[in-house]
């Protein structure tokens, strides 16, 4: 008898912490968000994700520090035994493998596989426009907010099946949780987010001598 | 008994002898069309035979696949675009519900599943078919060693974060089917700059290969009603703002092209029979021979038509504009055998007797008239074009029948009982304007020819230059919704000019890859020398048997066995699913199957599944029969000049591989010597023609002297209107300048033989510029009513021609009468009754 009672009190005990935001209390946590986005364009954080794909077996876990100005400007360098840099301006993306000594460059925007990546940073770190591209809900948790991310548009229903976004007090990512089209889950925790001013040239990107560049999609 | 006499004795005597004759005729005539009738609508046969750039141009329009294709395009506002992109998936579902749809492609086959499991379906026969030397360093991936390295490397990349290995796998999990498709992709270049959403996403392009068993009209009206039908339901679970479906393509251009002819057919001749009929009646204000007149040159027509149908077996459609221009012309004889007849009424003689005299006093002229009018369009053979070799020999044979029917026929429907036209205003005021010309010479003669030498100066100078229209647009219909949709698609998607297309032809398949390696070896040359911006061959899909047969012996060396084992145990290792790898298995029980002796080369054809998107860009390569197949030359700038042309006629082909170089553009501008030949030489001989009949007619200088002038201040004014109408010259209104010279030079035989032998001004004189005035008139508007057409090549002609015809009409009135009575001065004496023609 002791563990329904037990399991009932936890549900009321959930029930009463996570309260469903209604749709104008999402436009105003948006308006609230974009409002310091606005003043604070610029993010610094750690990061560890954990990602799940078809071709293999068990999920991948890597770590690492990533840089944000917003719209789309951003820097992601991976640390461990495969590290990366990934740099992109808004117009190019360049991922480098120090351990490869090469590198491969986007174009974007040109409805390239790679649109995905940044649209996810973008959804994640600037919530710019997610109205016109998710339907969104919501609930306020304790410690924050979580938002459940549905895509609207065309382009987005082809990069995700859905996006989930765990906010802090301080109305900054702590966690996505993104399902691709194809099944692939991207779990991405941030830790330690500052918001000092990042120089222009974390964004820019030049492949060091000797690195062997590759345009993957012929663009 | 002279023919005057006889034709006159059995018009009067032997009427229902006439008439026998002329349903005799008629329902010959109407058997024959019936029967024979056949419309050639192509605009490719408009163009002259004997050049290669056109000969290709039918090839690829009647060989190749494409010619099946229909493109649809969805336009909707910038607003709704996300709406588009959701709603372009259920279109293009429709599309393949529809009955006469084969084949829909609506995105990159490479962006979907399917199209990525079709390409790898095909692997195969591509990788057999690389070079050797590629194969044996291709198929080296598969030594054990080589596929630990490599799937250890992907591995690392993903943990990395890249996201390249995720669609390398997908696609190649073997790592042989990218340099198998290497080649194929390099042709496929092109059609990446060809993309099916426009920039800014408010248009998206659907390609469909229809089943139309045939491209003949009707075949093409029956597809085009059902993909109408299709059109106006197309937009159901649309639930945005306005959204064009525009459908274009050979099967669209042809169904509005064939149907467009028809309304030509009644627009000109109807527009042309009452204008040439308002001008006889003011004329004669007779209703009777009016209506002879009409029913004469109808039956001209007639027989013209059924005489084309059986010299030619079918007529183009520009051929059936030879009715209204023939009506136009063959007024003229009815104009002036009838007012020659009604003089001699007047006169007093007979019903028998004034048929007689009038056929006698212009039987000669009608003949001149008819022998300069139907040389200068029987010129038009000369032309090449099929279209316009009808119409000139069309025109010919119905101007001759006119000539005869006039002198005829016309005679049945005036009555032997009728009393003349007793007052004549148009005869009165055309009397005192020639007695005041003759009279008093000098004053017009100022005025006109300094009007004449103005509009000559502006005409032959280079400045403003006459634009020559050398695009496809200049033959396009007007008003064609194929047209206006083509124009809506290239508006949203300039990305690029139209290629040069490059036709060869081999006798099997080695000949044919052999062929197409030289080709994209000499083209990438080119490319490498900035000579091309890019090009595309099917070459990667040439399969060559002697390749093939050598790379299948290179996989005896393969151990598939160790191969396989090791991808299993690799992919254990390195974490992968195996079931994401099950294709790369297959593809090693492929090539051990293949290697196995004995075992017939694959075929990509047999093996590319029916419905695959792909197949589009197959048949924009190979015709139907697989030895005939085209490539595309991208230039630097797009082909407008003949410079261009040559250039790339002598750049493009390699030696020892018969190649033909085509394409709208190049073509059009490979026409234009010819188009300019036919301006200038052919309407020069024809001059030469007309100054040297001249010279014999009159054998007088001055008067020679100034006939010739008055055709050079035709020719002057005409082209000086266009210039300053802007009506550009087009590669097929040139052909206007040698009718204009032909028709126009009939007005001043007319008015120069009557006034080098009469002596009675008042009489003949003022009784020959009536006539003229009217036959003029006629002509004008028999080539005017052609701008009713939508065939912008009958349109163009008509209206440059309309536009010559009347000033040489002007200049015969105002510069030829008061120039040969200031050389020649004959005395007005006008004794009464004057009567008017």
């Amino acid at each position: 008898m002791r563990s329904p009672l037990l399991l009932l009190l936890m549900l009321t005990a959930s029930l009463v912490q996570a309260q469903s935001l209604s749709q104008s209390d999402v436009k105003n946590l948006l308006a609230r968000i974009r409002e310091r986005r606005a003043s604070v364009p610029d993010v610094h954080a750690n990061f560890q994700e954990q990602k799940t794909i078809h071709l293999l077996n068990k999920p991948i876990v890597s770590s690492g520090k990533i840089w944000f100005h917003a719209p789309n400007e951003f820097r992601r360098e991976i640390s461990g035994n495969s590290p990366s840099i990934t740099v992109s301006n808004g117009r190019d993306l360049w991922i480098y493998y120090p351990n490869f000594k090469s590198a491969e460059h986007y174009t974007l925007g040109k409805r390239s596989p790679v649109d995905a990546v940044i649209a996810a940073i973008n959804t994640a770190l600037n919530l710019e426009n997610v109205e016109n591209t998710f339907q969104i809900s919501g609930t306020k948790v304790s410690n924050g907010y979580e938002l459940q991310l549905l895509p609207r548009s065309p382009s987005m229903k082809r990069m995700f099946q859905r996006f989930d976004l765990r906010l802090n007090t301080e109305l900054t990512a702590e966690r996505t949780d993104m399902v691709q089209s194809n099944g692939d889950q991207i779990i991405t925790t941030y830790s330690n987010q500052t918001r000092a001013p990042i120089p222009e040239s974390t964004f820019e990107f030049t492949p060091p001598a000797g690195t062997e560049t590759t345009n993957p999609l012929g663009r | 008994m002279r023919m005057s006499e006889l034709i006159a004795r059995v018009m009067a005597n032997r009427r229902s002898v006439a008439w026998l004759g002329v349903i005799a005729i008629a329902i010959v005539c109407v058997v024959v069309l019936i029967t024979r009738i056949e419309i050639d609508s192509d605009v490719i046969n408009m163009l002259p035979k004997g050049f290669q750039s056109v000969e290709g141009l039918k090839i690829f329009d009647r060989d190749f696949e494409q010619t099946r294709e229909l493109t649809f395009a969805l336009r909707c506002q910038p607003q709704d675009v996300d709406r588009l992109e959701e709603f372009a998936p259920q279109f293009a579902e429709n599309l393949r519900k529809q009955p006469w749809c084969e084949r829909v492609l609506a995105g990159s086959p490479m962006e979907t599943p399917e199209g990525i499991r079709d390409l790898q379906t095909i692997a195969v026969p591509l990788l057999l078919n690389l070079d050797p030397a590629a194969f044996d360093q291709t198929i080296s991936i598969l030594q054990p060693q080589r596929i630990r390295e490599r799937l250890h490397r992907l591995r690392q990349e993903i943990e990395a974060g890249s996201p390249r290995p995720q669609f390398e796998l997908g696609l190649d999990p073997l790592g042989v089917i990218g340099p198998a498709l290497k080649p194929f992709a390099e042709a496929n270049a092109i059609e990446q700059e060809q993309p099916l959403t426009s920039p800014d996403r408010t248009m998206r392009i659907f390609l469909v290969v229809t089943n139309q068993p045939s491209l003949s009209a009707f075949e093409c009206q029956r597809l085009m009603r059902q993909v109408n039908a299709f059109r106006s339901q197309a937009r159901v679970g649309w639930d945005g703002g306005h959204l064009d479906v525009l459908a274009t393509g050979r099967s669209a251009y042809v169904s509005e092209i064939s149907l467009s002819m028809r309304h030509d057919v009644v627009a000109t001749l109807g527009s042309s029979v009452l204008l040439v009929g308002l001008v006889f009646f003011i004329g004669f204000r007779r209703w009777i021979p009016l209506f002879g007149m009409g029913f004469a040159l109808l039956l001209s027509c007639l027989v013209a038509l059924a005489a084309g149908l059986l010299i030619f077996g079918r007529l183009s459609m520009v051929a059936v504009g030879f009715c209204a221009i023939l009506v136009g012309l063959g007024v003229d004889f009815a104009i002036l055998i009838f007012g020659r007849y009604q003089q001699a009424r007047i006169d007093g003689e007979e019903y028998q007797q004034a048929i007689a005299t009038s056929v006698a006093k212009l039987g000669r002229a009608v003949f001149f008239g008819a022998l300069t009018t139907a040389v200068g369009f029987l010129a038009l053979v000369l032309s090449g074009s099929m279209g316009f070799s009808q119409l000139g020999v069309l025109i010919a044979i119905g101007i001759f029948f006119a000539g005869v029917f006039m002198c005829t026929i016309l005679f049945l429907f005036v009555k032997p009982g009728q009393v003349p036209q007793q007052h004549d205003w148009v005869f009165e005021v055309v009397k005192k304007y020639v007695r005041w010309s003759v009279e008093r010479p000098t004053p017009v003669l100022i005025f006109s020819g300094t009007l004449f030498v103005v509009l000559s100066v502006v005409g032959f100078s280079p400045v403003p230059p006459l634009r020559f229209e050398a695009s496809v647009r200049s033959l396009e219909p007007r008003n064609s919704r194929a047209s206006q949709a083509l124009q809506a698609i290239m508006q949203e998607m300039p990305t690029r000019w139209e290629p040069v297309l490059a036709i060869v032809r081999a006798r099997d398949a080695q000949e044919l890859h052999d062929n197409w390696q030289k080709i994209s070896a000499h083209w990438s040359e080119l490319q490498r020398a900035g000579k091309l911006k890019g090009f595309s061959t099917p070459g990667a899909l040439c399969l060559s048997p002697d390749w093939m047969e050598k790379n299948r012996e290179s996989l005896d060396k393969v151990d598939f066995q160790a191969a396989r084992q090791t991808l299993e145990q690799t992919l254990d290792a390195e974490g992968f699913s195996r079931d994401s790898f099950s294709s790369a298995f297959r593809l090693i029980d492929d090539l051990q199957a293949v290697a196995r002796p004995g075992a017939p080369l694959p075929d990509w054809r047999k093996q590319l599944p029916n419905g695959a998107g792909w197949w589009f860009l197959v048949d924009r390569y190979f015709a139907k029969d697989p030895f005939l197949t085209a490539g595309f030359a991208t230039t630097n700038e797009p082909v407008n000049s003949h410079a261009q042309s040559d250039e790339l006629g002598r750049e493009l082909p390699v030696v020892g591989v018969p190649i033909i170089l085509s394409g709208w553009s190049y073509a059009l501008a490979d026409l234009q010597p010819w188009s300019r030949h036919q301006l200038l030489i052919i309407s020069a001989l024809m001059a030469i023609f007309d100054v040297s009949l001249l010279a014999i007619l009159y054998r007088d200088f001055r008067l020679w002297l100034i006939q010739v002038m008055t055709l050079a201040f035709g020719i002057g004014a005409m082209i000086a209107t266009m210039k300053l109408l802007n009506l550009n010259l087009n590669l097929l209104n040139v052909l206007s300048f040698r009718l204009v010279l032909a028709i126009g030079v009939d007005y001043g035989i007319y008015v120069v033989l009557v006034w080098q032998k009469t002596r009675e001004l008042e009489h003949d004189v003022a009784g020959v510029i009536k006539p003229v005035i009217l036959a003029g008139l006629t002509a004008v508007s028999g080539f005017g009513s052609l701008a009713w057409a939508h065939n912008p090549s009958l349109n163009g002609l008509g209206i440059a021609c309309a536009i010559g015809i009347f000033w040489s009409l002007l200049a015969t009135i105002f510069f030829t009468l008061p120039a040969m009575a200031a050389a020649k001065p004959k005395i007005w004496n006008e004794t009464p009754p004057s009567h008017p023609i």
